[in-house]
């Protein structure tokens, strides 16, 4: 395996002096990295596989970029440094700065110290709990029954808890549920009336919570929480309904005159 | 593999047919000087092609490519909701840090019921001793609730937007899971205080617990620290805001904003 040609690692190339048994028997190519191909000839069993996976999906890759119509373009076109980045430090100045001005001018209230054996009048949780602590007051519609003599089947706080599993489920369960690529309002308005009910109906359940501070009945203020959201879902699927057409029109328009139908 | 010494890369020879200034040929020889013993080339190159990767080839955004910015700039005010919730999220983090310096999560020095708590003290104490103190939590009230209204905000913008669909599903998950968690955060600096509202929401806390069925009791326990308000109460309270809610929320945050990364921005079309 030695010939003196081949170097050893003083320099020398003297057969007789060799001393560090020559070369390796197999030698690994000096500067390339093994293709995808090598890797997958010399693994076996489920890194073999990953190797197969990654080659087809490379070619895949290669494959729709190919057959693509997509604009790329070398990019210069709004730069990080010092655009996007003055951009950036401008709008977070800005917002720090709002807080910190209605940090000042307006600090927190401070109560008395806790005392357990004095329930005060109100009892309220910050305001954006405030519809959470709404759905701990729907004791009126806790469902009984007849059978039961009139009996509720579950306490009103675990009601409670029911409607915030109910909601926070419908919420996690929406992309799974509206498919499809519109992504506007007007092409949906079925689920943007969905939305604005959910978005009333979380404000006049906060309303619910303080009800004391309305002077209202609270039948009133009951039936209202549950009438206004839907009063207001149908008014946004009337209104977008008739916005659609016309808006529509125009988006189709300007689709087709970039991109014509072959 | 050769180890014999080569010479047809003679960068001495290739500076000196350079006509450089004094500069340039200090720089070059530092860098070749360093590169020989260190091929800091190599990482030169692998950044360089990061740097490519990462800002070069751009495809053009959805926007751009159907000229459709006349009809949309109205939207992206919008899209800087999920940035603001995390600029409120860093500034209630610092001054919740300093807050964390002068502020006793304890139930001691109450002789009798309504007697002012060590915690409650610590908060006049910071209130009205600390310099800066009554700014300082100002600060970081205000900024938990800029906090909570950008992320409720930023879920009505995705909502409306249609930002939640595929391949966004995850994300949006995530989305909820991080609005309940800022939720919990908020519930949880409430309490701190000790004050009266403080005590009667925990009260309402623990009572609702309660009424979970299976899990209820154990849940009480593991949060509140027990069936009644008190010192373990506080401290669970306390490590819940200051060490368990920050690790989980940053991560999670940093998972949801990766994702946007890698998958892009939603805009309406």
């Amino acid at each position: 395996m030695t010939d003196d040609t081949t170097p050893m690692t003083d320099g020398g190339t003297d057969d007789e002096a060799r001393t560090d048994g020559g070369p390796p028997a197999t030698v690994p190519p000096d500067d390339e990295t093994p293709t995808w191909s090598e890797r997958k000839e010399h693994s076996q069993g489920l890194a073999q596989l990953t190797y197969q996976y990654f080659e087809r999906s490379r070619r895949e890759d290669e494959d729709l970029r190919t057959e693509s119509t997509y604009v790329e373009r070398d990019v210069l076109g709004f730069p990080t440094w010092p655009h996007e980045t003055i951009r950036n430090l401008a709008i977070t100045s800005f917002f720090i700065g709002i807080m910190l001005l209605v940090a000042s001018i307006m600090p927190g209230h401070f109560g008395d110290p806790a005392n357990p054996g004095s329930t005060p009048a109100i009892i309220l949780p910050d305001w954006y709990l405030y519809w959470s602590f709404g759905l701990l007051k729907l004791d009126p519609i806790n469902p009984d029954l007849a059978v039961l003599g009139g009996n509720i089947i579950m306490s009103n706080e675990l009601m409670g808890l029911v409607a915030h599993g109910a909601i926070f489920g419908v919420i996690t369960l929406v992309p799974f549920l509206n498919k499809g690529n519109a992504r506007r309002p007007v092409e949906e308005p079925g689920w943007a009336a969905l939305g604005v009910t959910g978005v009333i109906l979380a404000i006049t359940l906060a309303a619910l919570a303080i009800q004391n501070f309305f002077p209202v009945q609270l039948e009133l203020l009951f039936s209202l929480t549950f009438m206004l959201p839907v009063a207001g879902g149908v008014v946004t699927y009337a209104v977008l309904k008739t916005m659609r057409e016309g808006y529509m029109y125009d988006l189709n328009r300007r689709y087709f005159m970039l991109r014509p139908p072959k | 593999m050769s180890l014999k010494k080569q010479d047809d890369m003679d960068h001495n020879a290739w500076l000196k047919s350079q006509d450089l200034t004094a500069i340039e040929t200090a720089f070059l020889t530092t860098l070749i000087w360093l590169d020989k013993r260190l091929r800091i080339v190599d990482y030169l190159e692998l950044l360089e092609t990061m740097y490519y990767r990462a800002n070069l080839q751009m495809p053009k955004s959805h926007t751009e490519q159907y000229d459709l910015d006349n009809k949309f700039w109205y939207w992206y005010p919008l899209y800087s909701l999920g940035s603001l919730s995390i600029i409120a999220y860093l500034l209630a983090a610092v001054s919740g840090a300093l807050l964390g310096f002068y502020y006793a999560p304890s139930t001691a020095g109450a002789v009798a019921q309504g007697d002012p708590t060590a915690a409650y003290d610590s908060m006049v104490m910071i209130m009205q001793d600390v310099q800066f103190g009554f700014m300082l939590r100002s600060i970081h009230r205000w900024s938990a609730q800029f906090m909570v209204a950008a992320v409720f905000l930023h879920m009505l913008r995705v909502y409306f937007t249609g930002a939640y669909k595929e391949p966004r599903e995850v994300n949006w998950i995530l989305g909820v899971v991080l609005i309940a968690l800022t939720l919990l955060f908020g519930f949880s600096g409430y309490v701190l205080p000790w004050k009266q509202l403080s005590f009667w929401a925990a009260q309402i806390g623990v009572e609702l617990a309660l009424a979970t069925p299976i899990v209820g009791e154990w849940a009480a326990q593991l949060l509140f620290g027990g069936f009644t308000l008190g010192q373990a109460t506080l401290v669970r309270m306390y490590i819940l805001h200051v060490f368990v809610l920050p690790f989980v929320v940053t991560a999670l945050i940093a998972v949801h904003v990766g994702i946007v990364w890698v998958q892009g921005i939603a805009e309406p079309h």
